[in-house]
């Protein structure tokens, strides 16, 4: 299976976009979709799409999927809706995470508890699993993996008509939720720490970043958690607990050893950064802090791109955002003058071309702007709070 | 005439001995909207039911027995309406939101509106404080004999009982008024979602209202004092949305209570000069539980939050030279919140207000100029490298207002104002939104406003009409936005709306013998632009929720003891983002109810003197079953039936 090679290739992060052999268009049921036209040019031929989810606001069941046709510069919105009119709620409420996985794309609907999968030539549906608040995706060659928040406050388990029944109302604790590929049923789950996020999947171990960002709003303690849960993937098991820094969110695999860890920091006194951990043969991994104030950051074969601010706690002032990038564990310069009124979220389609997406103000549709070559080349109107991007 | 104690019909017999003079008589702008529900038939079960149907107010319904209702007038946010109770500010630190839904129009005797600046003598300093106001005046009871009262039983859709029970008591100089009621709810109801119809689940509600109050009569004055408690236990529904089969939509559950004492005395010293003392103390708890352990879709929320408020009012009046007077009105009050949210920053705030104003009044025409200054002083705990200490913040406002009168025939009356006024932070915008900003200033909205009315008189028919024009402004609107994560939200002061509108209210009456017949009907347009930030994408565009035309109809006809009413409320396209594009566009609605009433007197028994009365009553709600929504992800119910009997001795 070349995909499937591929895939390993790429440290089975399906954020990694940076492929090299070019494949031939086949013809789609969405070909007769079109949006606004932008320039393409120059984009890696690899690449037929660009999608973004647009995650929405949390209770206005307006997360939306877009995406850009290399082939014709046409950038389609809603377009999930367009080829599922059946599925008549839409996408759902709030899209928290995107992957391509083969020909299919996987996304996180977070407020819908629901892994919608959809063919990734046509955007038409396979599966949508219920998995209780469901935050980020990682996958190896048997498995998804799902990070969920639901046993932060409730764990339990599917009846045979597909009802979530709880057994423990008590336990705290976040889940990973494991999603056979070719039946997409749910074969297991895995406590891990509290409120987990990002997740990555690096030889035969899952890395997954602990939050607590619930937890942090929750009496007696009002705390973070600050650890990266390791799991097993051969006996599915947490093995280890890394402390790393409070507040964690994304995580990326190089390939080459390296998982780094972006922690959000608390607001008030400790910044947001960039951790790493060097995973190790037959000793214990070490942690080091690579740099402070990450806002968006995106990982595209073995580098880690970030733009941050230094004056992040302070939202009513105007802020100056920094560029750099990291690879094999040192920071390098790296320059990306970004205009956008709330930046939101960012992506490295190659060293050359990167997408950065603005939020504006949150509640009204935002945009995705394009740099190609260090300069801004286009904006399109993308939907609320364009967030998450994954190529195919 | 914050107080209906102190309205002209009522001042009659207490004042009988005192000169009134002219100045006294009348507020300086009449009311928008007045309704007097002392005799009403097939009086609406909620305040919120009456408020729809006034000109230029949109009343935000979340739908349900249980669900908040929130009022808003002529676009300006329903933090910019005060809701005042015989005078005294019915307020909430925590939201600045006052849930309509909650109140009962049993022992109201009048709900009022003023769109812009009510004007009468001895108002508390908060009355002269709100962009706009709703005025809930308890009735006072008037007895024919040492006692009577009334029982009613209401119930219909939703399994919804609602019994209540009021008492009158004349103890000579003091009647006692003693008042109960209840409700249960299942809140139940089928909405259309896309192709399939589900049931609306966890709305239900239990409540209960006890009451009681004294109304005390002196020479030269008067004075009342009221006991509440209401308690409440009710489920949210949440908002529709999509979600995986077998995971509830919501399982949040909220059970509160209030409490308050509060009181007035109002006293004539002198034909000259009088006096209004008034007086509150509430004590709210509410605990809230998103129930994670029936709900693995839901954020893992049990809080508590106890708010007590303390609140003392003087309000002086001296008329100089008739027609020419002075009133002199302060306020302080004082709110403290403690809460397991938020990092517990228990903030207290004490808040003066103070007014000079001053009136003109002769019979046909009217002016006044207010001059209203507000401060606020907070203290709150805050986080600190290495641990916590207190804050103090001062947020203070100056608000001018004027407002003129002119009659200049008896078939016209023509007013206006301009006023500029604040609404201060909330506690939620300052340090419960996960990331308070305490470094909010208050929100301003200036307005400008006038009045055109016509009467005429033929006959069995009379005939009014009022057009008003208007403008408003907001700036430093405080909204909501979220940092780097979802969860953490901040407030900024970085929004503005520029309104302008246009409220148009045609009556007519007809009375002849047996027969009444009212007609009302009802016009706005309201164009109210997003004025942010001129690069951003929705610049100029309609803020969300506000239709750009809106109005409706009401007919009551009476004939002997039958009366029957239709009322439709119309609404155009709205925009349920200020990205007025068709993904958020909200489809116009008309939406009507029928009522239908019957009155029965009864044969006096022995020596009394009122004559028992049994009413029975329908109301058919959504009559044409039509699905709306008036905010989006909460579908309304459809065709609904109320039925009450009511028996008054």
């Amino acid at each position: 299976m070349k995909k499937a090679t591929l895939l390993l290739l790429c440290g089975a992060l399906a954020f990694c976009a940076c492929r090299k052999d070019p494949v031939p268009e086949p013809p789609s049921k969405d070909a007769d979709l079109t949006g606004q036209k932008v320039d393409v040019s120059g984009f890696p031929e690899s690449t037929r799409k660009l999608f973004v989810l647009n995650e929405g606001g949390m209770g206005s069941n307006n997360a939306s999927l877009d995406f850009l046709r290399f082939s014709d510069g046409n950038y389609v919105t809603g377009a999930f809706k367009k080829m599922n009119p059946s599925v008549g709620a839409g996408l759902g409420d709030v899209g928290n995470d995107i992957a391509v996985q083969g020909d299919e794309l996987w996304m996180v609907v977070n407020n819908s508890g629901i892994v919608e999968v959809v063919s990734a030539k046509d955007e038409t549906e396979i599966a949508a699993i219920a998995v209780p608040t469901p935050r980020n995706l990682a996958f190896d060659d048997q498995y998804a993996y799902v990070t969920s928040w639901a046993g932060a406050y409730a764990s339990g388990s599917y009846d045979e008509n597909g009802y979530y029944v709880i057994t423990d109302s008590k336990n705290p604790k976040g889940q990973v939720y494991r999603i056979d590929l070719k039946t997409k049923k749910l074969a297991g789950s895995v406590e891990v720490g509290y409120q987990p996020e990002g997740i990555a999947s690096y030889d035969g171990k899952l890395y997954v970043a602990n939050s607590g960002g619930i937890s942090s709003q929750l009496p007696p303690d009002y705390s973070y958690d600050n650890t990266v849960s390791i799991i097993d993937t051969k006996s599915f098991k947490v093995t280890q607990a890394v402390a790393v820094q409070v507040n964690l969110k994304n995580v990326y695999s190089d390939g080459k050893g390296n998982i780094y860890v972006t922690s959000l920091g608390d607001y008030w006194s400790t910044h947001s950064g960039l951790y790493r951990i060097q995973t190790k043969i037959g000793s214990e991994d070490t942690v080091s802090k690579v740099s402070d104030y990450v806002s968006v950051s995106s990982l595209c074969g073995d580098t880690v791109y970030c733009i941050g601010t230094d004056s992040e706690f302070d939202w009513s002032a105007a802020h100056v955002y920094k560029a750099w990038c990291v690879q094999g564990g040192n920071k390098k310069d790296w320059n990306l003058n970004v205009a956008a009124t709330t930046l939101y979220s960012l992506y490295a389609l190659d060293a050359d071309t990167f997408f950065v997406g603005d939020a504006g103000d949150y509640f009204n549709p935002g945009t995705v702007s394009c740099y190609y070559k260090g300069a801004k080349r286009w904006s399109v109107d993308a939907g609320v709070c364009p967030g998450h991007f994954a190529a195919y | 005439m914050s107080a209906p104690w102190s309205l002209p019909a009522q001042e009659a017999d207490t004042l009988a001995a005192a000169t009134v003079y002219s100045v006294q008589a009348f507020p300086v702008v009449r009311a928008a909207e007045e309704v007097d529900l002392s005799g009403a038939l097939a009086a609406p079960a909620q305040v919120a039911d009456v408020l729809r149907r006034f000109t230029g107010v949109q009343v935000k319904d979340y739908g349900g027995v249980g669900g908040l209702k929130t009022v808003n007038v002529r676009s300006l946010g329903s933090e910019h309406v005060g809701v005042f109770l015989d005078g005294i500010q019915v307020d909430n630190a925590q939201n600045m939101q006052v849930d309509l839904g909650r109140f009962s129009v049993d022992g109201i005797g009048r709900i009022t509106l003023y769109n812009g600046q009510k004007t009468s003598r001895l108002q508390t300093a908060k009355e002269y404080a709100s962009g706009a106001s709703v005025h809930l005046d308890g009735e006072r009871p008037l007895l024919l004999d040492k006692d009577g009262g009334k029982v009613r039983l209401q119930g219909g859709s939703f399994g919804t009982f609602q019994p209540s029970l009021q008492w009158d008591r004349d103890l000579g100089p003091v009647i006692l008024r003693v008042s109960a009621e209840g409700m249960t709810s299942s809140g139940k109801y089928k909405f259309p979602f896309f192709d399939t119809t589900l049931v609306r689940e966890n709305g239900d509600i239990r409540s209960l209202r006890l009451e009681s109050a004294l109304f005390g009569r002196l020479r030269r004055g008067d004075w009342r004092l009221r006991l509440y408690g209401y308690g409440s236990e009710r489920g949210f529904p949440g908002p529709v949305i999509r979600r995986a089969s077998g995971f509830p939509f919501s399982a949040e559950r909220q059970a509160d209570r209030n409490l308050f004492l509060q009181g007035g005395w109002n006293q004539d010293w002198t034909p000259r000069y009088s006096s209004a003392v008034r007086f509150k103390y509430a004590d709210d708890y509410i605990h809230y539980d998103t129930h994670p352990e029936k709900n693995p879709m839901a954020l893992p929320y049990d809080l508590h939050y106890h708010q007590r408020s303390g609140y003392l009012s003087l309000a002086q009046s001296l008329v100089l030279a008739d027609p020419w007077s002075v009133d002199l009105s302060t306020d302080v009050q004082r709110n403290a919140l403690d809460s397991d949210a938020g990092q517990s920053v228990t903030p207290r705030r004490t808040v003066f207000t103070g007014v000079l104003a001053t009136r003109l009044a002769w019979d046909r025409f009217r002016m006044a100029a207010h001059l209203v200054y507000q401060g606020a002083w907070d203290r709150f705990r805050t986080p600190n490298a290495g641990g916590w200490s207190r804050e103090n913040t001062y947020r203070d406002a100056w608000m001018p207002s004027f407002s003129v009168y002119y009659a200049p025939f008896r078939w016209l009356e023509l007013d206006g104002f301009l006023k500029r006024s604040y609404r201060l932070p909330s506690f939620n915008d300052l340090y419960y939104s996960q990331m308070g900003n305490s470094a909010l200033v208050p929100e301003s909205a200036a307005q400008a406003g006038a009045d055109i009315r016509f009467h005429h008189v033929a006959g069995p028919w009379s005939w009014e009409s009022r057009i008003s024009p208007y403008l408003n402004r907001v700036t430093d609107k405080i909204v909501a936005i979220p940092t780097s994560s979802q969860f953490r939200w901040t407030m900024l002061n970085i929004g503005r709306v520029d309104v302008t509108g246009l409220d148009v209210r045609l009556e007519a009456r007809f009375h002849r013998q047996d027969w009444t017949v009212e007609a009302v009907l009802r016009y706005s347009f309201q164009q109210a632009l997003d004025r942010s930030d001129p690069a951003g994408s929705t610049f100029g565009n309609q803020i969300p929720y506000i239709p750009r035309h809106s109005g409706g109809i009401d007919l009551v006809a009476g004939w002997r003891n039958w009366t029957l009413s239709w009322n439709t409320v119309v609404t155009g396209e709205r925009w349920s983002r200020t990205a007025n594009t068709p993904d958020y566009r909200i489809a116009p609605w008309t939406v009507s109810d029928a009522g239908l009433t019957r009155t029965i007197d009864l044969p006096a028994s022995g020596s009394r003197a009122k004559k028992p009365a049994l009413e029975a009553g329908m109301v058919v709600r959504n009559v044409f079953d039509r699905p709306y929504q008036v905010v989006q992800g909460y579908p309304m119910p459809g065709i609904n039936l109320m039925l009450s009997v009511t028996y008054s001795w």
